[in-house]
């Protein structure tokens, strides 16, 4: 047999074998209980954000539409969940060419001059070029914490959708009055979705100067529209990570791309004295459960628990429904939370699967237009601490 | 006696217009623009229909591939006569078929998943009556059913072509068309529905709430060992096997397969081989995100879950077929020089290389010209629709049009047949058992799970070093 013949049979065979080995190693080994050996266990990197005595949130608005049937119509006539939000000529950029076809020039030209300021004249000129306006809500919460030495420091999250609808919430609640005497000492955006940062002239009618804090991410029509709604103050762009804001609060951006062409969330931590963390989210996109596990990665808290969540936890926001959302439900209770103040987009069926497994749901009162009582509503309040 | 087409791709000579890697890149340029601009027409969420949202589309792309599969390789092309397929102008022809394919298409879902089974049987293949369900609203009732309809479509992508790859068209392989093409389709579609109940019916019948304990497993029964009651689970495997099916086909022969000589030893070693090798991918592709994002936690939303993990299984075994079918239609399953082995191996190495590079430029580029998110794990963002698209558009220009206008489509001559048969065989003689090549073998096996370790080790490196998404 010559050499070459030798070498052509065991080129043949080599060739073979390397996909027999791979293909064997890979279908025998990379779902055993081996493959731990090479996971590396993160250090806790046990990031100090000092501690507070308390925190009390007061729901503004959690009702950022009223109806789903409405608002999913608009997605779907518009083209899906993936449309620019800019794109809907929902409210306030509504230049009268009607679904899917709207921008944010067109529409905030119709507006521009009245910001921040007239808000009913911009309002009613919305109305007319918008798509269902009146189906707008918003979703916007006031935090109030309170340190160590019993000094309160308020924060807003959000501010809401509708003009009309968060100027009304924000008068019930007296957002207006602490807005003007100065009393909030910083806004902070979650994200850029329409329901949660479109009713900023509302905010910035009462206080232009206040100090926003907006997630790595905005795309340049939300930055453009911080700036055409008349705002004066310090806008600062956190960075994605932690972000410590005071003792016992940090804010923690995430790098997550999000529905209508949204990309970050920021969400709040904090450290209350003698309870354990407590984690506030506007739509809390990132998932509830990554929320835990980053904090848990991050810093350092009391007694090593996490007491309590308060906000949108994302789960399902339009009634719908999915096999992943019962992993949640079924995993949460590993989490220990002691209070879970839910709402908006936690959706009213999971709200009540929560409760139906026994979990610390607070209920609310069902007010102002919020639709059960499953989860806390328009002017209910939680306090941690 | 009339003869339809069968036989027809195996007998056709595809001769290029231009030397070199000419047509390749001709070809690949033209079904791109066709791909882009049919994707802006259909599925582009700021084009026309905007079908992207996603599952519409997703349906309706995935039923496109099975259509085209019917066609071509179980009813290989009748009713349509040889005298036709052979003179038609490549565009009428391309035309005339891709018509008939959507036309059918829309029969079977309007038609029999919409109207016969969602009527009269599961409720969730029909949006309307999904939506009499209190709390449901148009678009998801909508998305619920195009998911369900495109799952089954999922499972009979893999079974169709299976059946002809693995199975040889056994026992059927003699009967003249259409018996043949119907007994395939029926058996295909048979399987297809025992797969589906129990890989995706108990996924729907917890959609609803309460759970649909008396109709559906609930929780699923997969819960512990997925770690997720979503079906993801087995739409990572299906995705695999569907993958693996074309690479089989392709550019490995039905190597190492077609060594077999009893015929059906040969026909079930191929048609479960495929599910095993898929089966590795499924568990490797896994194991690779847990080496580069950490390990998944269930009940978390997006890159750490454990039912988004197993979709993106899915999603990375599709970035493989796209360079693979490149490699089969336009290059001419380059190399082909070498022994069958070694060819196929090289084969495989280059598709590996496609593959990595594609999804590195897809997950870096795609959300500014397809319309879709940025990012890996958003809910809306599958690679898969886009990818499957391409494909159909390259079957569609392959198997419809004869890759014109960059070849030009010869019947080969009897002779030409049979020297092609001959080569074949003799390429498959050509591996035999030897000494050489039992230490050959083990060689290689030494080498496969070395360069399994190797790459176990290494990739996390390797991804931190590549930032595929910037800010993430």
């Amino acid at each position: 047999m010559s050499d070459n013949i030798n070498r052509r049979d065991f080129l043949k065979g080599a060739a073979t074998g390397v996909g027999v080995g791979l293909l064997g190693a890979m279908g025998l080994y990379s779902y055993s209980p081996m493959r731990k050996s090479h996971f590396t266990q993160a250090e806790r990197k046990m990031t100090d954000i000092g501690v507070c005595k308390s925190v009390k949130v007061t729901n503004i608005s959690e009702t950022s539409w009223f109806e789903n049937g409405v608002l999913m119509g608009d997605i779907k006539g518009a083209g899906g969940l993936l449309v620019n939000q800019y794109d809907y000529n929902w409210p306030p950029f509504g230049n009268g060419k009607g679904l899917g076809k709207g921008s944010y020039e067109e529409g905030i030209a119709q507006i521009k001059h009245l910001l921040p300021n007239r808000l009913e004249e911009a309002w009613k000129i919305i109305e007319g070029n918008s798509v269902h306006p009146e189906n707008a809500g918003g979703y916007a919460a006031l935090v109030e914490v309170e340190q160590m030495d019993g000094k309160k420091t308020k924060y807003l999250l959000d501010v809401g959708w509708s003009y009309k609808w968060c100027d009304e919430a924000f008068k019930r609640e007296g957002i207006d009055k602490m807005l003007e005497n100065k009393e909030i000492e910083a806004l902070f955006f979650s994200h850029e979705h329409f329901d949660h940062f479109w009713g900023l002239p509302v905010a910035l009618k009462y206080d232009p100067e206040i100090t926003i804090y907006i997630p790595e991410g905005f795309y340049p029509e939300g930055l453009q529209y911080i700036k055409d709604c008349g705002h004066k103050g310090k806008l600062i762009t956190v960075k994605n990570g932690l972000n410590k804001v005071i003792p016992g609060m940090a804010s923690y951006v995430f790098a997550i791309p999000i529905i209508c062409r949204v990309y970050g969330e920021q969400s709040l931590y904090f450290n209350v004295a003698d309870k354990g963390l407590v984690s506030v989210t506007g739509c809390c996109h990132q998932g509830i459960i990554r929320f835990a596990e980053t904090a848990y990665n991050e810093i350092k808290y009391e007694n090593d628990k996490c007491y309590g969540i308060y906000g949108g936890l994302h789960i399902s926001p339009f009634d719908d429904w999915d096999p992943k959302y019962d992993d949640l439900v079924i995993s949460l209770g590993d989490y220990g939370f002691e209070r879970i103040g839910c709402n908006h987009c936690t959706g009213v069926l999971c709200a009540k699967k929560f409760i139906a497994a026994g979990y610390p749901v607070v209920e609310g009162t069902a007010k102002n237009r919020s639709k059960d009582k499953a989860y806390l509503g328009n002017g209910d309040t939680i306090t941690f601490g | 006696m009339e003869r339809f087409g069968e036989g027809y791709l195996e007998e056709r000579k595809l001769v290029k217009r231009w030397s070199g890697p000419i047509p390749a890149l001709v070809s690949l340029v033209i079904t791109l623009a066709v791909f882009y601009l049919s994707w802006w027409i259909f599925q582009d969420p700021r084009g026309v229909m905007r079908m992207y949202t996603p599952y519409v589309g997703y349906m309706y792309c995935r039923w496109w591939l099975i259509m085209m599969i019917w066609m071509v390789y179980i009813f290989n092309f009748w009713p349509f006569k040889r005298k036709w397929l052979e003179t038609a102008h490549p565009l009428l022809k391309g035309a005339v078929l891709t018509t008939i394919s959507a036309v059918i298409l829309v029969a079977l879902i309007k038609g029999f998943f919409e109207g016969l089974m969602g009527n009269y049987g599961l409720a969730y293949f029909n949006p309307d009556q999904l939506e009499k369900l209190p709390g449901v609203t148009s678009f998801f009732a909508i998305e619920y059913s195009a998911l369900a309809i495109l799952m089954f479509a999922a499972i009979a992508s893999w079974l169709s072509p299976a059946w002809v790859v693995a199975f040889e068209e056994a026992p059927w392989q003699k009967l003249s068309q259409p018996a043949k093409g119907f007994s395939i389709l029926i058996m295909t579609f048979f399987l297809s529905l025992v797969v589906y109940f129990v890989t995706m019916h108990p996924h729907m019948g917890i959609l609803y709430h309460p759970w649909q304990y008396f109709t559906s497993i609930a929780p699923p029964y997969w819960e512990q060992f997925a770690d997720t009651v979503s079906g993801n689970f087995h739409i990572s495997w299906i995705m695999c096997c569907t993958v693996v099916v074309w690479l089989v086909e392709t550019i490995w022969e039905r190597y190492p397969f077609n060594l077999i000589k009893n015929d059906w030893a040969r026909r079930f070693a191929c048609f479960f081989g495929i599910i095993g090798i898929a089966l590795a991918m499924h568990f490797f592709l896994y194991f690779a995100q847990e080496l580069t994002w950490g390990e998944a936690i269930r009940g978390t939303r997006r890159a750490f879950a454990p039912d988004w993990r197993w979709l993106h299984v899915g999603e990375m075994a599709i970035f493989f077929l796209v360079p693979a079918l490149f490699v089969t239609f336009y290059c001419d399953n380059w190399p082909k020089k070498y022994s069958m082995p070694v060819n196929v191996l090289l084969r495989t190495v280059v598709t590996l290389i496609g593959a990595i590079a594609l999804y590195i430029v897809y997950y870096k580029t795609s959300h500014m010209f397809l319309g879709t998110q940025k990012g890996f794990s958003h809910p809306q963002q599958f690679p898969m629709i886009p990818m499957i698209w391409l494909v159909n558009i390259w079957l569609v220009h392959h198997w419809f049009m004869d890759n014109w206008p960059a070849w030009k489509m010869v019947p080969k001559t009897a002779e030409e047949i049979e020297a092609d048969h001959a080569a074949k065989k003799a390429a498959i003689e050509d591996v035999r058992w030897s000494p050489k090549f039992g230490v050959g073998l083990t060689a290689g096996v030494a080498m496969g799970v070395v360069f399994y370790f190797i790459t176990v080790w290494a990739l996390p490196a390797v991804y931190a070093a590549v930032n595929i998404i910037p800010g993430n």
